[in-house]
């Protein structure tokens, strides 16, 4: 990995009720990246983050933020949005955004013009003065995330950050990710949908049971299982099935496989040959989803599609 | 990084502008003054009316020169104390059969005698559900006597002029100066007391509303928690101090107001705290100031645990009856001396403010304040300290809010 690192963490451990939450978790986050942090509920994505951030103390381990050892210390750079969302219902969003911000050293003025601008910016204009009790879910979420990065931080921690929104906003919040990454933020945001990790990140953390099953650039996750070939023979019988790989299913007219160590090229020839007459060949790289299932196993895919369909029902 | 004073300062900022600027802070201003509004108006009609009904009546069935010479008596004595210093006396001409008449002015309920004088001066009978050492007994006997003694002293002609007393009027004396200090010093208590207990126990529920909206990760992310605390606690200080105020200025355009009206009887004690007024006034806003940062922090801590408003109302009462022991005990310094119970007041932090409230109204004496200030301040710290630590631990935990009373539930559980 090049460059310095905006997070570094080792040997993380956690444990509440005599239950470890985090089980040795390593990260390294380098500056500048989107960085994902997949998992199921209850894998231990919060308690991470919540120990990256010095809100709760790990057991053991090592942790450091921009490099400080004492999280607090990086404070004025770095923005945060919790999992569960929290403002104060009685502040207008101007307020909210600006409290925040002076949270983090920002001087309450500057954090009120501020808080315009970006309200501005993103058509809120008309809810500068509007009380947060009087704003809806998702808007609410939407000043939250203002006040997260209203004193242009280093780095900006999101917590299921897509959690509860609809599909608009959801639009909304990944345009916002990659502007401020693109204007040299480092973001790290922990999600259950595969998704929004496969379209934003370029690292991913995969967690499950509190600890890491993978750590790496996303092209690396996906590259641990091979390019899947999908083959409709001509002819349903013939020699050429003896050509197949091992690993080969039939699902339907179709045969399913891996993409075999020695290329296509030969495989082929042999399935020419043996008269299978190619009707059509495809061959597709794995989704970052099957990867996770690869990687994480099927119970954890199926807890992180049970939550995935949790929020949509919430968000909905 | 923010300085903890500068973070504590944002916290502080957001609560006094949130309460302050509320509608429901001027219910906060105005409750207290009404409530005491409505309980003077109350307590002094029942107090006009309890003097009436509580003031024993006595029936005097004798003739009319000894009743005559009873009221003479009565009038004399009152006028050298008060009204309410000898039980009224009513006049009731004598029956035949005195005996039977005075069970019955004792039955009647409408009469409400508390007893009956019958006879004559030198044989006084008095008939009543009458103690030996009574109020009712005693004063009679005294009444009887002075009759007596002045009926003598006319049939002697030897009744003396009255000799005006010649008043010598000096700056004060050692006897009403301790007295009114100790009253002074009994009063900066009473007043610390009652308005810690008033506000500080807000400070129970302050970080419920954090706990609520989410808002506490928020903060926790960005802040020392010994920032939020004291944050909190200065905020609700400079609350307080801004309530103290508004009645300090109410009261004192009260009392200028009845002072002008009714000079003889609303005055203020010119005798002056020990250490002098501006010094003790001072100290009182200090005391005041530390008692409420003390409890208050304490509250905080305690209330920071809770979970709900329920758990909240749960832990209210043992908090006053904490509060109400420590005022006992601080009130053991006034007038006493160095003793092992007024040492133990000036050291316990919780008691420390009232009782050097009270040194400060007896002795002169300068130093113990200024080591009494900073030892409280220390405990301050401590209690802050202490809170944060056990939140952090208890309460900021990975999915929904723990707490201490969460954990205790689940130990019992298990």
């Amino acid at each position: 990995m090049q460059g310095n690192l905006a997070i570094e963490a080792s040997g993380l451990v956690k444990s509440f009720d005599g239950k470890r939450a985090v089980d040795g978790i390593d990260l390294a986050v380098p500056e500048g990246a989107i960085y994902g942090i997949l998992g199921p509920n209850g894998a231990g994505k919060t308690t991470t983050l919540r120990m990256l951030l010095g809100i709760i103390e790990p057991d053991a381990g090592r942790r450091s933020l921009l490099g400080h050892e004492r999280p607090l210390e990086a404070a004025k750079i770095v923005g945060y949005l919790p999992e569960e969302r929290g403002l104060y219902p009685a502040m207008t969003t101007r307020e909210a955004i600006a409290f925040m911000g002076a949270l983090r050293g920002l001087p309450l003025e500057t954090g009120r013009k501020r808080a315009e601008i970006l309200l501005q910016e993103n058509g809120l204009g008309d809810y500068v003065d509007k009380p947060i009790k009087s704003l809806s879910k998702g808007m609410a979420q939407t000043i939250q995330l203002f006040g997260t990065i209203v004193h242009r931080p280093k780095l900006v921690v999101l917590d299921e950050p897509f959690s509860g929104l609809d599909a608009i906003n959801q639009g909304r919040l990944e345009h916002l990710i990659r502007d401020e990454a693109a204007a040299g933020t480092t973001i790290i945001f922990s999600t259950h949908v595969i998704h929004h990790a496969e379209r934003l990140c370029e690292r991913i953390a995969i967690i499950a049971d509190g600890r890491i099953r993978f750590e790496g650039l996303v092209s690396d996750a996906r590259g641990r299982l091979r390019p899947q070939v999908r083959l409709k023979p001509r002819n349903a019988d013939g020699a050429w099935r003896k050509s197949l790989p091992l690993d080969a299913r039939q699902i339907g007219d179709l045969w399913q496989f891996e993409l075999p160590r020695g290329g296509i090229e030969p495989l082929l020839k042999a399935l020419i040959d043996g008269g299978a007459g190619i009707e059509e060949l495809s061959i597709e790289r794995s989704g970052l989803h099957d990867a996770f299932v690869a990687i994480a196993g099927e119970t954890a895919a199926r807890e992180m599609e049970a939550s995935e369909q949790a929020d949509f029902g919430e968000a909905a | 990084m923010m300085s903890l004073f500068e973070a504590a300062w944002v916290i502080a900022r957001r609560d006094f502008v949130a309460s302050v600027f509320s509608k429901t802070f001027i219910i906060f201003l105005l409750a207290p003054m009404i409530l005491f509004g409505f309980a003077f108006f109350f307590a002094s009609m029942t107090d006009a009316q309890d003097q009436a009904a509580a003031q024993p009546a006595v029936a005097v069935v004798a003739d009319s020169a000894t009743a005559g010479a009873l009221g003479e008596a009565r009038e004399r004595l009152v006028t050298g104390t008060s009204e309410e210093s000898f039980p009224v006396l009513r006049n009731v001409a004598p029956a035949q059969h005195v005996a039977v008449q005075a069970r019955a002015l004792l039955a009647d309920e409408h009469g409400g005698y508390s007893a009956v004088l019958s006879g004559t001066l030198d044989r006084p009978v008095l008939t009543g559900p009458l103690k030996a050492d009574g109020y009712v007994a005693h004063r009679l006997q005294l009444l009887v006597d002075d009759a007596r003694r002045a009926a003598a002293l006319r049939a002697a002609g030897a009744v003396p002029p009255p000799a005006p007393l010649e008043r010598v009027v000096t700056d004060q004396a050692a006897g009403n100066l301790q007295m009114i200090r100790r009253n002074l010093a009994k009063g900066g208590q009473t007043l610390i007391f009652t308005v810690t207990m008033l506000l500080a126990t807000l400070l129970l529920s302050t970080l419920v509303e954090e706990k609520t909206n989410k808002v506490i990760e928020v903060l926790a992310a960005a802040v020392p928690l010994d920032a939020v605390f004291l944050g909190k606690l200065l905020a609700m200080l400079g609350i307080s101090l801004v309530g103290l105020a508004l009645w300090a200025g109410m009261f004192a355009l009260g009392y200028t107001t009845l002072h002008q009206m009714f000079e003889d009887w609303v005055t203020l004690p010119a005798v002056a705290p020990a250490i002098g007024w501006p010094i003790w006034i001072v100290l009182l806003i200090l005391y005041f100031a530390t008692n409420f940062m003390i409890l208050g922090a304490l509250f905080l801590g305690i209330g920071a645990q809770a979970s709900n408003i329920r758990e909240i109302q749960t832990i209210s009462m043992p908090v006053t009856m904490l509060q109400l022991l420590v005022f006992l005990l601080a009130i053991n310094v006034v007038g006493r001396g160095l003793g092992p119970l007024a040492l133990t007041a000036y050291i316990v932090p919780f008691s420390s403010p009232m009782a050097m409230i009270a040194f400060g109204a007896q002795s002169e004496t300068l130093w113990p304040h200024l080591l009494a200030l900073a030892w409280q301040a220390l405990w301050i710290v401590l209690i802050i300290r202490v809170s944060s630590r056990l939140f952090k631990a208890t309460v900021l935990k990975s999915g929904s809010a723990g707490s201490f009373f969460s954990f205790l539930r689940r130990k019992a559980k298990a």
